[in-house]
């Protein structure tokens, strides 16, 4: 199975001198092709960091990040942008939208990052805002959007340019129940469809979602759990008439 | 009492944590106060430099001219000394046109006064260093004398005689250098001359044996100083042609000199004011959400909208009427400078009238005022939590500009989003463009203007004092304005990098380039400059018609092109710094602070 | 179960198989082992109590699935006393936290592996019930109480959390001593 995502020994520290952290602490992942893998841990156990390190949103201060079979850490700037636009998707906890512009523009922006014609990005952003329940909801600003709906935008956003892998951090954070249940219904389609998916979360129902969960804690993984085929058919047998 | 300790308190803290602002507020309404108060106060010092001189060389209150020589002139001026309003007089005396040359070859016109070796009661030139005339030796009138270069002891060839010059001196019976000739031979024009004295004797044989062209005057001094107008009415001369010269006149003629540099300094004030306003409105502007907050807090605490807005306004207030005080004393300290651009007067300026302190502080206040009013009565207005929570002002919708940018490349397409979102900034940097234009434009016009120089056969080798003075003043304003324009640029450019730098850490995280990302700050602030330089062709074009004389002449078109290119890639280059930096911020960083 | 059965009766008299759909309708996947043969158990017993009466539907066969069950006067009495009972099934959590107080007494096992093991298997049921509930049609009445299986699962886990955290503090100290 191919594997999307390749990290090796890798650190990341902030600060300086005494106040030196290391967010982050020989960490070695690999993700395969199609997998959804949830990362959980305490606030500040590096989580963040780690995605922000597997994005090129900073670089690390050792070790190896590889995407697709391409060493990116030591990229510059320039061609890490260029590497974002159509590899990596984000969705983050805050929406991240551009304030400025409509939900279907914001879809759009990407794509038009990415040198598509505005023909073509229109049509996908058409396409995924109505694959997110969007479509009546095209023209409207964030503003004008409930917290749920901003992170559905975000979520086509980020797959505008068919990403080899998306990297949502606390994609629910913010979000009350059903809200929670809409972006869960949405990865688990992409999940069926096999799209690459890491997901940083503190929130154990879309941890439990991933086919796989790290546990990590001060910067290092302390747990490694596959959860995708492991049925135990408990349901079922909650309940019974007896009794 | 409280209120006041409060305000006092939370004004310091203010301006101790925004040291850089405070000072740029400080200097920019310095400036501009100083230019607006020396253009204001410029007929005021002069006036006070002709009045000192004209005590100190016991100035004639009436100057009679006559074109011509001779025994019937001559009749004519004693009978006007006889005159009951005069109370002393001086002369007749011979006035010879000559040339002076130095020993650099400089060569200019010149007029010779013969006057006796002790001085009378009127006219008595101040001697400002060597000696009076005496026989064989010649004394330089200072202006003349700066101008050429020569000091005691030089010797000046003045129709092909050579003369050393003994002494320098002032006097306030003629105009300034170069008009000291004040009629030409047989009354007629004049053209750029110097004054020069000599004894009666050497005069009358330097006239004779190159029989150069010689006219009378006489000065006389009236009971009534201010009755000179009167006097000139009651007494017709007839037989002869005489000219009247009051010092009212004199004194109104040194202003010809000054005759551009008060336009130029008075509109320079109002532009300086102008872009002050401009940079200080950015500065409020970009601290509108800290201040909103603040004004929040202090209402979450009790504080009226009063004294929230006494503090808003407290501090802007304080530091332009500390920055108007220290335009003032630039004025004045340099206002006998500018007033007198030649070294024909003497005397220390009078303080600043009334008015034009009432002018400058009423500038300074309006700058206050006008620059933080918006961010003011919004902070006043917002309820308190809202404040507290706010974080930037909703972005308005503007389809068409949605519309619009749809079409352009992606920089070009963020900048036109940022610029959308913040058409006051916009404004602003249009304004601070369109004034930089303006200023150059004039710059240039003042350059191209055809100018006689004061030597001999309008010789440039003598310049034109008031074109010098024009094109100092000019070059210096326009200076000025560059400067404050540049600084409101950065200013401008910095505030809307730091309010876009959420969009820019999202875009980036959408796979923008950090050049793409710089290239949209960038093109957030040359858009609007694209009108502003665009507009300030023709604006500075017209704003010069109003002042200009009517045979002046405008600067070819490319040159103004040209500045207004320049201007905009002057810009481009300035804005490219503060993007680059705002860029450069880690996305990370920027992203979790916004949170 | 018996009183949900006897509730689903009180508003009209119904077939055994009717009672069963309904039920299944309202579990969702929680239904789905139940078989066919239990609710006529069940509606056997509750007819012995004298609390459901049955009539065969005629010109049938006398066959159990056949048969049309009632209230009697005594169910109606039940259902409603039912109905306002206030009850909840009590946490169950004494007897885990016990085994790790009782596995770092003995130090016959780890209680922070047991905890992560235990930690393991809760999210593999919250993941199934999670999926559960994301097939469920939008409105579906099963989907609340998945919802509810989905909470209790959630805040087990955070609870295992907590767990886990006192339990590797105390291991720390006992290793620094």
């Amino acid at each position: 199975m191919n594997v999307v995502v390749r990290v090796r020994g890798l650190v990341k520290e902030h600060g300086q001198g005494q106040s030196r952290v290391r967010a982050v602490d020989a960490v070695d992942l690999e993700v395969p092709q199609g997998q959804t893998l949830a990362v959980m841990g305490p606030s500040g156990c590096g989580k963040s960091t780690l995605l922000h390190l597997l994005g090129g949103l900073e670089r690390p201060t050792d070790g190896e990040v590889w995407l697709a079979g391409r060493r990116v850490d030591t990229l510059t700037e320039r061609a890490l942008a260029r590497l974002r636009r159509r590899s990596i998707g984000f969705v983050f906890q805050a929406f991240h939208l551009v304030e400025e512009l409509s939900a279907a523009e914001n879809v759009e922006l990407p794509a038009l990052l990415a040198g598509c014609s505005r023909r073509e990005a229109r049509r996908r952003a058409g396409d995924l805002l109505e694959r997110v329940g969007l479509t009546a909801r095209a023209r409207h600003l964030p503003s004008e959007l409930s917290g749920g709906q901003r992170q559905r935008v975000a979520i086509a956003r980020a797959l505008v340019n068919e990403p080899l892998v998306v990297l949502a951090d606390e994609p629910t954070g913010n979000l009350d129940t059903a809200a929670t249940l809409d972006v869960l219904r949405i990865f688990e389609d992409l999940r069926a469809e096999g799209q690459t998916l890491v997901i940083v979360t503190h929130d154990e129902r879309v941890a439990a979602s991933a086919d796989r969960l790290v546990s990590m804690r001060d910067g290092m993984f302390v747990d490694d759990t596959r959860l995708a085929g492991t049925g135990t058919g408990w349901l079922g047998g909650l309940i019974g008439l007896e009794g | 009492m409280g209120s006041v300790v409060l305000v006092v308190r939370l004004v310091l803290a203010d301006v101790r944590r925004h040291k850089a602002q405070a000072l740029m507020l400080l200097l920019a309404v310095a400036v501009a106060t100083a230019t607006m108060a020396l253009g204001l106060s410029l007929r005021g010092v002069s006036d006070a430099l002709y009045e000192q001189t004209r005590a100190a060389t016991a100035g004639p209150d009436v100057v009679a001219l006559s074109g011509d020589t001779g025994p019937d002139v001559t009749a004519a001026l004693t009978a006007l000394a006889d005159a009951p309003e005069v109370v002393a007089h001086h002369g007749p005396y011979r006035i010879v046109y000559a040339d002076l040359t130095t020993r650099d070859s400089i060569s200019s016109p010149v007029v010779v006064h013969g006057f006796a070796e002790t001085p009378g009661a009127v006219n008595r030139p101040l001697v400002t260093s060597g000696r009076w005339v005496r026989n064989g030796g010649t004394v330089l009138e200072r202006g003349f004398a700066t101008a050429l270069g020569v000091g005691v002891g030089d010797r000046v060839t003045i129709a092909g005689r050579s003369y050393p010059v003994v002494g320098i001196a002032v006097t306030a019976a003629t105009s300034i250098y170069p008009w000291a000739a004040q009629i030409g031979p047989g009354g007629g024009p004049s053209d750029y001359t110097g004054l020069a004295w000599m004894t009666r004797s050497d005069a009358w044989a330097l006239a004779s044996a190159q029989d150069l062209p010689v006219t009378t005057a006489l000065d006389l001094k009236l009971r009534d100083p201010a009755r000179t107008e009167a006097f000139r009415e009651a007494h017709p001369v007839s037989t002869v042609r005489v000219t009247f010269h009051s010092w009212q006149f004199k004194a109104q003629q040194d202003m010809v000199i000054l005759r551009n540099s008060r336009p130029i300094l008075v509109v320079g004030g109002w532009l300086l004011s102008f872009l002050a306003v401009t940079g200080v409105a950015a500065l409020a502007a970009g601290r509108a959400v800290e201040q909103t907050r603040r004004a929040g807090l202090l209402k979450a605490v009790g504080a009226t909208p009063g004294l929230v807005a006494t503090v808003l306004l407290t501090e802007y207030l304080a530091l332009a009427l500390a920055g108007g005080a220290l335009g003032l004393t630039i004025a004045r300290l340099t206002a006998p400078v500018i007033a007198s651009p030649t070294a024909s007067r003497i005397g220390d300026a009078a303080g600043l009238t009334g008015a034009t302190v009432a002018t400058a502080t009423v500038l300074a206040v309006a700058v206050a005022v006008l620059s933080t009013l918006r961010p003011t009565l919004r902070a006043m207005r917002t309820a308190t939590v809202t404040a507290l929570t706010v974080t930037a002002h909703r972005p308005r919708h503007r389809p068409w500009l949605t519309a619009l940018s749809a079409l352009l490349p992606t920089p070009l397409l963020l900048g036109l989003r940022l610029t959308a979102r913040r058409p006051g900034r916009a404004v602003l940097q249009a304004c601070s463009t369109a004034t930089t234009v303006i200023a150059i434009v004039a710059l240039l016009a003042i350059h191209v203007q055809p100018e006689r120089g004061y030597g001999l056969g309008d010789s440039s080798a003598l310049p034109n004092l008031r074109g010098e003075q024009d094109r100092l003043l000019m070059l210096t304003v326009t200076s000025l304005l560059i400067a404050l324009a540049v600084v409101n640029t950065i200013t401008l450019t910095w505030t809307i990098a730091m309010e876009a730098r959420a969009n820019m850490a999202i875009a980036r995280t959408l796979g923008a380039t950090p050049g793409q990302v710089s290239a949209g700050l960038s093109t957030a602030q040359l858009l609007p400059s694209l009108p502003g330089a665009v507009l300030g062709v023709p604006l500075g074009l017209g704003l010069l018609s109003l002042f200009s004389a009517r045979n002046a002449v405008d600067p070819p078109l490319s040159w103004m092109l040209g500045a207004a290119l320049a201007t905009l890639l002057a810009t481009a280059a300035l804005t490219a710094l503060p993007a680059r930096l705002a860029a450069r911020r880690s996305v990370a960083q920027t992203l979790s602070a916004e949170h | 179960m018996q009183d949900a059965v006897l509730a689903m009766l009180a508003k009209e008299p119904s077939h055994g198989y009717g009672l069963r759909a309904r039920l299944r309708q309202s579990l969702g996947p929680l239904g789905e082992s139940m078989n066919p043969g239990q609710i006529y158990v069940t509606l056997a017993r509750l007819e012995k109590a004298g609390l459901v009466v049955s009539e065969r539907a005629h010109g049938l066969p006398e066959r159990p699935e056949r048969k049309v069950y009632a209230l009697t006067p005594a169910g109606q009495e039940r259902v409603a006393a039912w109905l306002i009972e206030v009850d909840w099934p009590k946490p169950d959590l004494a007897e885990f936290h016990l085994k790790l107080v009782a596995a770092a007494a003995t130090r016959l096992a780890d209680p922070v592996e047991l905890v992560a093991a235990q930690r393991r298997e809760l999210l593999r049921r919250l993941r199934e019930a999670q999926h559960a509930l994301l097939a469920e049609p939008a409105g579906s009445p099963a989907a609340l109480l998945l919802e509810g299986i989905v909470l209790r699962l959630q805040a087990d886990l955070r609870w295992l959390a907590a767990c886990e955290q006192a339990w590797s503090k105390v291991d720390r100290e006992a290793e620094d001593a």
